[in-house]
Formats: structure tokens, C-alpha cells, sequence
């Protein structure tokens, strides 16, 4: 079975430079990776080469041995939708309510009834617990109810894969610990129920045990594997 | 001697690739109406009508106010100027073609490009820098669906719907000039629905179509064209206003030499 994502000779450190040292690394399925690295790391753009909102400057990502970048428009978006993605900052549409923002991939990426995208937004909510702050924007939810409304909307399709970018930062190692359950969506005979790519500076303490393998990226642009 | 022409040439060229990236945009912001899924489509009928709120219900005091006192003075100098010359029935020409045909529309459209189109520059811009857009693409929803057509669409319903407020608004107001300079009322009424021609009609609509997709996919394909910096936001807001100004200026010039 071939992994769900497969990153493959991307330089990522030097500003995304050609010449920099590339990147290779799979995300078996059923498995929690993370990439860890500083800031200038260039991990914060392989969410976007992933999901083929920009091209990577060499190599290629693939995602359910898919480039997304080469696929025609529509067929881009569809792929995408089976993807859940948490970007750095949430990404939170500041002019709707947390509950909207949950429910906004569902109303224009599904066919699904009025009544039935409620129905999942509800389920999401609760399983995110973030329903007492529904209502509010993002701009009057705290940091926790923000990410958690993030978790929730990442999730709303029930993707088989799932991109989190610096996901725990700022949150508590309880908080983290709760999401990253949230994020496996429990347990099957082969790991995790989601394939899921962690990439930030740090692993909240508490969590490395509920992620199956930890890279860290050096400042020579080396894969580094951390011992679990 | 080749620097000129082939900078003028390089300018030239441009401007009519950006004119091709601008009407490509539109269409497929216009094609992407036809997959927006049923829920999708209530959601960005929302937007719409909150777009039409602010682009139109909002303005409506100010355009009475603009048409209403540019029409009162138009109409009063004109009374008294062409009453000495025994010409009044001109006044019929002077509210149909200057002020109902010609400025009304471009008025019109101004006032919303400069009230509405800074905004949607503005908002469609913030929505970039925030990652909102990026957001949204890597959600797999259009952005064009959600952020760029009920704008649109907004925009052509309320130039439309201001138009014809400015109309109204113009010929009552050149009514109550016309009183006030001792003009017969039943002879006002006359005078302008005689001058009045079906051509005046649909000119007035297509320059509210042509003004409204002006005035709604030039803002919105500055605003996405920033590129992530918040210092991009002010200059993609005055682009975009100054392309809608040009815009409607010169569309309006077409018009006179095709009509």
C-alpha cells in the first residue's frame, strides 16, 4: 500500500532555494509523523506544495499518489476536500462565527441537505468541544476555542489524511493531548485512523508517544529521526 | 529612437494582458455559479444581499442628495438662462441626455466605485494577507464562489437599482426646480416625456450593466491580486479605484460614440 503522502526531493531550508538540501520523507497510513524544525526551516511550506497551492521549486508531493498542483482546477479542489488541513494561524474567516466557519467547507465543497451539514457541524462541535463559543467570531474566541474551532473545520469531511501546521503552539499539553486524539479519530488494528503530518518547532511534552515517528529537520537542511 | 515606442509598445501590451486577466476572472467567476452546490448557493445569496445592503440601501441618501442637487441646479440655471431665450422646451433634452443618460449613470457608478469598490479592495485584500483565501483553496472551495461573485452580483443589482434612484430622484428634483422658476408643472411632464426615446432607455441599462461589472470584478481582482504583505492593501485599493474611475470614464466616452 503505497503512503498517503509522499514528500520527495523538496528543498525546503534556505528560503526554499533550489540548491537547498532536499527533503524526503513518506507518511505511512495509519501513522502521526512530525516534522520538526526552526522557523526558518522552510516546514511551513510543505502544507502548501502538498495541497498544490504553490509548486514546490524542485521534487514533488504527492498526496494518495496524486500531484494536486498538476491536476485541472475542479478536479484540484475535489482532491483537496480529502485532505483536512490546519494551517499555521488557523485561518479562520474573521467576518463568520466559529459555528459558520466549521460549516463553510461542508456547505460549498458537499451536496449534502441543510439539515445534514447542522447535523455534522453539531457532531464536529461537541467532539471538538467548542460549542459554548460557537457563536462568537474568531476575533472574540480565545487562542483555545480558535484552534479547537480550526480542529473542528479540519475535520469536517472526515479526511482520511490530515496537514497540521504548528497546531499545539500556545495551547496546554492537556489541550494538545485532547486534539491530537481528536486529529487519530481512534484506533484500528493498523494505527491511527487518520494518516496525519504534524509540522512546528515542538511537540508539546506528553505527546511523542502518540506519534509514531519525529523527524527533525537540521540547519544543514538534514532529516533527523528522534528517538520515540 | 526605438526606447519610446517600444516602452510605449511594452506599456500597450500591459495593459491588454491585464485587460485579458481581468476578463478571464470574470468569466470564471461567472462560471463558477454553475458548481456552487445548493447549500453554497444560500450561503453566497447571503452575501449578496449583504453586499446589495451596503452597496445600495446604504447609499440611496446619497445619491438623492447628489442627483437632487445636481439636477435643482442644472434645472434652475436652465430655466432661467433658456426662459430669456424663449427655448425652455430644451429643458427636456437637458434632463433625458445630460442628466438622466450621461451623468446619471457615471455619477452613479463613481459613487459606488468609490464608496463600495474601495471596500471590496480593501476586504478581498485583508481576506489574502489574513490567509483567508489560502484558507479557503486549500478547503477545496473556490474563493471565486464564495468571495468574488456575490460581490459581483451585488455590485450589478445596486448600480441598477441606484440608476434608477437617480433618475427618479433627478427628474423630481428638476420638477421642483422648474416650479420654483415658475415653470408650469403639466408643462415640465410634457416637455421630458417627449424628449424621452427608448434609446435613452436602453443606454441608461447597458451603462448600469457595464458600470456594475466594473465596479464589481475590478475591486475583487485587485483585492486577490495582493500577495500576503498588509503594506500591498492601501496601493491594491487605490489601483483598483483608479482602474474603476478609467473604467467607467472610458466606457462612458464608447457609449456616446456608439449610441
Amino acid at each position: 500500500m503505497t503512503a498517503p503522502l509522499a514528500i520527495e526531493g523538496v528543498p525546503i531550508g534556505g528560503g526554499g532555494r533550489r540548491d537547498a538540501v532536499p527533503l524526503t520523507v513518506t507518511v505511512p497510513a495509519h501513522q502521526a509523523v512530525a516534522l520538526l524544525g526552526d522557523e526558518d526551516s522552510g516546514l511551513g511550506r510543505l502544507g502548501g506544495y502538498a495541497l498544490g497551492l504553490e509548486p514546490p521549486p524542485a521534487g514533488h508531493v504527492t498526496v494518495f499518489d496524486t500531484i494536486i498542483a498538476d491536476l485541472p482546477e475542479r478536479e484540484r479542489l475535489a482532491v483537496r476536500r480529502r485532505v483536512g488541513y490546519l494551517p499555521a494561524g488557523e485561518g479562520l474567516l474573521q467576518n463568520l462565527s466559529l459555528r459558520d466557519n466549521v460549516a463553510l467547507p461542508l456547505r460549498f465543497g458537499s451536496e449534502a441537505s441543510p439539515r445534514e451539514i447542522e447535523g455534522r457541524v453539531n457532531v464536529m462541535l461537541v467532539a471538538a468541544r467548542v460549542t459554548a463559543a460557537a457563536g462568537l467570531r474568531p476575533a472574540q474566541a480565545t487562542e483555545e476555542e480558535r484552534r479547537r474551532a480550526a480542529f473542528a473545520r479540519a475535520l469536517a469531511f472526515d479526511p482520511a489524511l490530515l496537514i497540521l501546521e504548528q497546531p499545539f503552539d500556545g495551547l496546554t499539553a492537556r489541550t494538545s493531548a485532547e486534539l491530537l486524539e481528536l486529529a487519530r479519530g481512534g484506533e484500528t488494528a493498523e494505527g491511527a485512523r487518520r494518516t496525519i503530518l504534524i509540522t512546528g518547532h515542538e511537540l508539546p511534552p506528553g505527546l511523542h508517544h502518540r506519534v509514531e515517528r519525529v523527524f527533525r529537520v537540521t540547519r544543514a537542511g538534514a532529516l533527523e529521526l528522534e528517538a520515540v | 529612437m526605438s526606447d519610446p515606442i517600444s516602452r510605449l509598445g511594452g506599456s500597450t501590451a500591459r495593459r491588454l494582458s491585464r485587460l485579458g486577466a481581468l476578463a478571464r476572472f470574470g468569466f470564471g467567476a461567472l462560471r463558477s455559479l454553475g458548481t456552487l452546490p445548493a447549500a453554497g448557493r444560500a450561503v453566497a445569496l447571503r452575501v449578496t444581499l449583504n453586499q446589495i445592503r451596503f452597496t445600495a440601501a446604504d447609499a440611496v441618501g446619497l445619491v438623492v442628495l447628489l442627483s437632487g442637487i445636481l439636477s435643482f441646479l442644472v434645472i434652475s440655471q436652465a430655466v432661467r438662462e433658456l426662459g430669456q431665450l424663449g427655448a425652455t422646451d430644451f429643458i427636456g433634452t437637458l434632463i433625458v441626455v445630460a442628466i438622466v443618460r450621461e451623468l446619471g449613470p457615471l455619477i452613479t457608478a463613481l459613487t459606488v466605485a468609490g464608496r463600495s469598490g474601495t471596500a471590496i479592495a480593501a476586504e478581498l485584500a485583508t481576506n489574502r494577507v489574513l490567509g483567508e483565501v489560502r484558507a479557503l483553496e486549500a478547503m477545496g472551495i473556490d474563493p471565486r464562489q464564495y468571495l468574488v461573485l456575490p460581490r459581483f452580483v451585488g455590485s450589478l443589482v445596486s448600480v441598477f437599482v441606484l440608476l434608477v434612484v437617480f433618475d427618479l430622484v433627478a427628474v423630481g428634483a428638476g420638477f421642483a426646480a422648474a416650479r420654483f422658476n415658475g415653470m408650469v408643472a403639466g408643462r415640465y411632464f410634457e416637455i421630458v416625456l417627449q424628449s424621452l426615446a427608448l434609446k435613452d432607455v436602453w443606454l441608461t441599462v447597458a451603462k448600469a450593466v457595464t458600470f456594475g461589472l466594473i465596479v464589481g470584478l475590478v475591486p475583487a481582482y485587485f483585492g486577490l491580486a495582493v500577495r500576503g504583505a498588509p503594506t500591498e492593501i492601501p496601493v491594491a485599493t487605490s489601483r483598483a479605484t483608479v482602474t474603476s474611475i478609467v473604467g467607467i470614464f472610458l466606457c462612458s466616452a464608447l457609449f456616446v460614440v456608439i449610441a
